[in-house]
């Protein structure tokens, strides 16, 4: 399975295509026969003994062996550990309950803030924005934020946003952000100094000199979705001489 | 056992566009000769109390006539694409959240329903929604004198003396939803659908081309 | 679907941006969003983009009857559809505080303003006028809702072509438009809405809102004015005070939009009716951006279909030898003549009375039928009764009768079996099936 899935590598594939453990039929005495491991991401289900692709998208991989698949999508469906931009909708007892873009609304306790007691409750109202990471994210159970990390630091995460601005992005621009050694964001740290706080979510907050340069970033950022790397460049390239 | 003459067995020229709309999660739209249909889709989504079913999502299809409001006609469409997304879908993968699929007629040539399962199916891809595989539409009609036509045009339509209409799986090439109108032989009902999963087979292959473009830029 | 809710970080950003004269997406203040016009297939079917927000309008129609107050004059009807397509919040068939309020400036802006001559749709007085029924689709919410519909619903009457029709005494003739050219309506001018949204108590203002603007907005003006800067309709909701100055600068801004949107709209429909005129493919199909790689088309496709016919005679052939087998053991389902429709637990009863005329033999085998359906009828009502005798809390009000008649005790598909000889006597058969059973 795991040879057919590496010639697939990079290329586009539709729901409904599947993938076969491909035993040759002969099984070698000699060898002791190690069992093979594919790790599955989003978009790939395992059904009996064969793999489901299950999202239209590129197949991507990374070694040793995990393989997802990469597709262009709107609507977040929360996974654990992952970090999102929340707005906080409404207070109740204990908890706010903040929309994030899902199917239904993350609870996030006033403990879970760094140095939050008792006593002394964190200061967030009904539609501030909050950096929080799921702890609890689940299909059968609510969801559940926290704006702490295990160590109960705050790590970035927390209330924000003063100043910038929040937009939607696709999830697979995203992940194109966040991605380790990101061309996209290298190139937009060489177009204009900014703060940016990218959740998994497709929410970016952006805040840079002044309103004008925090539009223009914005407004890059959106129509990145669309282009390649090439027009890429060219459009910041462009930007750089002249329309800045 | 009469055999049934297939000489016309072509389809018209077809298309889709991706994404066009910005609200939804999803959208596309497809069109079938002059017959098109835009389809949008939300989800998965927030779920009202009364609709909430706790092992699965609730998908709901909305089919909007291009005059008037919806009746007997579009709510029987709604079923049959609802039932054969349905099969497709992965439901139980996103329980207690709702699924929205709207449907907007723009131009009825005819072969409509099978548009709307092209552009249903187009729509649940864009969205990204888990599926077990894909499906398309594929419309055929029997004329007066015994001649398969598939993919009928309004005027072909009416003067056809049976109209069949089929959902075909990707995977199996398996008759997902099947429709019927008017009078026909149970031979040719086998023909008409042996001539739908020749015509899916095309059907499945613009899907594939369609997307791959789509991703052409993100490779 | 709740709506999202709108963070207080984009409020405060929109609002600093507005009182630095920004936009969102770059525009001047006075900007109008890129407007595009497309027509459908048939007549009156017209597409507008504004910006992001899309919407469709159809004009359609029909003969009725006047009103008693106007017998010599058309009707004209309205209907904007807010389709969940547009945005998550709409809800399907539910009138909401928009969709009312949409519908009323249409209606305030096109009928109201009596841009169509409503008398020439007059047919026969007091008798047949044209009913002139647009309906406006929005797909997809970006903000300004209002300006595009009413930018689509006034082209797509312009572009609407009603059949002609003759009057010979008491006669009249519709032409389908293969024998007669359909007729345009006859519109006076062409009322354009133009909105203005306030914020900060009026203090700042902007032409075509979108979205985001919309929901930060203290109040909303909407001029509809046509090119000869008369105005059809003005209204004002969200309850700000507007100084008389401002709304004099509004209509100033206005006049010179809707010359500007006029101007488009006319060379659209020109553009539209020299493509039909040369008789080039028109239509939503043509419209598919093909350089977009979201788009793509293909041609006209033939279907291989070499092996259809063995495929098909194979899988009839093995259906067939199957069913053989079966029809040994099972009643055939019954299938009643035409003209026989069934109600409730298999009932026989002429719709048509002429049918029973038309042939004796047939009457006198609707009556054996009738007769046989009376009394197993009777036979039902007593099989009923010791039903409900012998299983107390069991009521079965299926209408469904064939999967009873399946179930269960041989017997009776012995019985059903010796009455295959005619279909006729099949048929009275079941219900007599039926009694048994119980």
């Amino acid at each position: 399975m795991d040879s057919a899935l590496r010639e697939r590598v990079g290329q586009v594939l539709l729901p409904g295509d599947e993938f076969c453990c491909d035993t040759d039929g002969v099984i070698s005495l000699s060898d002791t026969v190690r069992p093979e491991k594919v790790l599955c991401g989003p978009g790939l289900r395992r059904s009996g003994d064969r793999l489901l692709v299950c999202k239209s998208g590129v197949l991507r991989h990374k070694e040793p062996n995990v393989f997802w698949i990469d597709s262009q999508q709107w609507r977040y469906v929360p996974v654990k550990g992952e970090t999102v931009i929340g707005v906080v909708a409404a207070k109740s007892g204990d908890v706010f309950k903040v929309d994030f873009g899902g199917s239904e609304q993350a609870s996030l306790t006033y403990l879970s803030f760094e140095g939050a007691t008792k006593r002394n409750r964190p200061n967030v109202q009904v539609g501030d924005l909050v950096f929080a990471q799921f702890i609890v994210a689940n299909k059968d159970m609510e969801p559940e934020l926290t704006c702490m990390d295990s160590s109960g630091r705050a790590n970035g995460m927390g209330v924000f946003g003063g100043g910038g601005l929040l937009f939607r992005v696709s999830l697979g621009l995203v992940r194109r952000l966040l991605s380790p050694g990101s061309e996209l964001r290298s190139d937009l740290e060489k177009l204009l100094p900014c703060e940016l706080v990218v959740g998994m979510n497709g929410r970016v907050w952006t805040r840079a000199a002044d309103v004008q340069k925090t539009l223009v970033l914005a407004n890059l950022l959106q129509s990145c979705d669309t282009m390649s790397c090439s027009q890429r460049r060219q459009l910041f390239s462009r930007v750089r001489q002249g329309a800045l | 056992m009469e055999a049934c003459n297939t000489s016309d067995v072509t389809l018209r020229a077809f298309g889709c566009e991706h994404n066009l709309l910005s609200r939804p999660d999803g959208s596309a739209s497809f069109v079938q000769g002059d017959t098109s249909v835009y389809a949008a889709v939300y989800g998965p989504a927030e779920v009202k109390v009364s609709k909430e079913i706790y092992d699965r999502a609730t998908l709901e299809v909305l089919i909007q006539p291009k005059v008037g409001l919806p009746s007997v006609r579009e709510r029987s469409q709604e079923q049959c694409v609802r039932e054969t997304c349905e099969a497709s879908l992965l439901l139980s993968l996103h329980p207690r959240s709702s699924l929205t699929l709207v449907l907007q007629v723009l131009h009825d040539d005819g072969s409509l329903l099978s548009c709307f399962l092209n552009a249903a199916c187009m729509a649940l891809m864009d969205a990204g929604l888990p599926m077990s595989c894909l499906f398309c539409g594929v419309t055929c009609a029997i004329s007066a004198d015994g001649q398969i036509i598939t993919d009928p045009t309004a005027a072909q339509e009416k003067e056809s003396r049976a109209l069949m209409t089929f959902a075909v799986d990707s995977r199996e090439r398996k008759v997902l939803m099947s429709t019927t109108k008017g009078s026909f032989s149970v031979h040719e009902l086998q023909q008409c659908i042996a001539v739908s999963q020749k015509a899916s087979e095309k059907m499945f292959q613009f899907y594939r081309d369609s997307v791959k473009r789509r991703y052409s830029k993100n490779l | 679907m709740k709506e999202t809710p709108l963070s207080n970080c984009e409020r405060d950003f929109l609002l600093k941006a507005i009182e630095e004269k920004k936009r969102l997406d770059g525009r001047q203040t006075y900007d109008y969003r890129k407007i595009k016009i497309k027509f459908g297939t048939d007549y009156g079917c017209c597409f507008v983009d504004l910006g992001l927000t899309r919407v469709m309008a159809q004009v359609s129609g029909e003969l009725v009857a006047p009103k008693e107050s106007r017998p010599n004059e058309g009707i004209m009807f309205f209907n904007i559809e807010l389709s969940p397509m547009a945005a998550p919040t709409f809800e399907q068939g539910r009138q909401s505080e928009l969709s009312v309020k949409l519908n009323r400036q249409l209606e305030r802006c096109l009928r109201n303003s009596k841009c169509i001559d409503t008398e020439s749709l007059c047919v026969v007085s007091g008798e047949k006028v044209w009913q002139i029924r647009v309906d406006v689709h929005m797909l997809n919410h970006d903000g300004n809702l209002m300006d595009a519909a009413s930018i689509a619903a006034i082209t797509a009457l312009c572009h609407f072509r009603r059949p002609d029709v003759s009057i010979q005494g008491d006669e009249v003739t519709v032409y389908s438009p293969e024998e007669r050219d359909p007729i345009p309506l006859s519109i006076y001018h062409m009322p354009i809405s133009v909105s203005f949204s306030f914020f900060q108590q009026g203090t700042y203002l902007l032409v075509d809102p979108c979205e985001r603007e919309e929901r930060v907005m203290d109040g909303l003006l909407m001029i509809a004015m046509n090119k000869h800067r008369e105005i059809c309709s003005i209204q004002s909701s969200g309850g700000i005070m507007l100084l008389k100055e401002q709304v004099m600068r509004c209509s100033k801004i206005a006049s010179v939009k809707v010359s500007e949107i006029t101007e488009l709209v006319v060379k659209a429909l020109e553009n539209d009716k020299k493509a039909r005129k040369a008789g080039e493919k028109c239509g939503f199909a043509e419209s598919l951006p093909q350089e977009r790689i979201t788009a793509l088309k293909v041609g006209k496709t033939p279907v291989e279909v070499m092996d259809v016919t063995e495929q098909a005679n194979d899988i009839v052939q093995k259906a067939e030898s199957c069913s053989l087998t079966v029809h040994t053991r099972v009643p055939s389902p019954l299938v009643p003549v035409p003209g026989v429709g069934q109600v409730g637990q298999g009932q026989q009863t002429t719709w048509g009375l002429e049918e029973e005329e038309e042939e004796e033999e047939e009457e006198e085998e609707v009556d054996e039928e009738e007769e046989s359906d009376n009394s197993s009828e009777q036979d039902k009502k007593v099989t009923k009764m010791e039903e409900e005798d012998s299983r107390g809390d069991v009521v079965e009000i299926s209408d469904s009768e064939e999967e009873e008649v399946v179930i269960l005790h041989p017997e009776t598909a012995d019985k059903a079996l010796k009455n295959t000889g005619s279909s006729f006597h099949q048929k009275g058969a079941a219900p007599s099936k039926q009694k048994r059973k119980k």
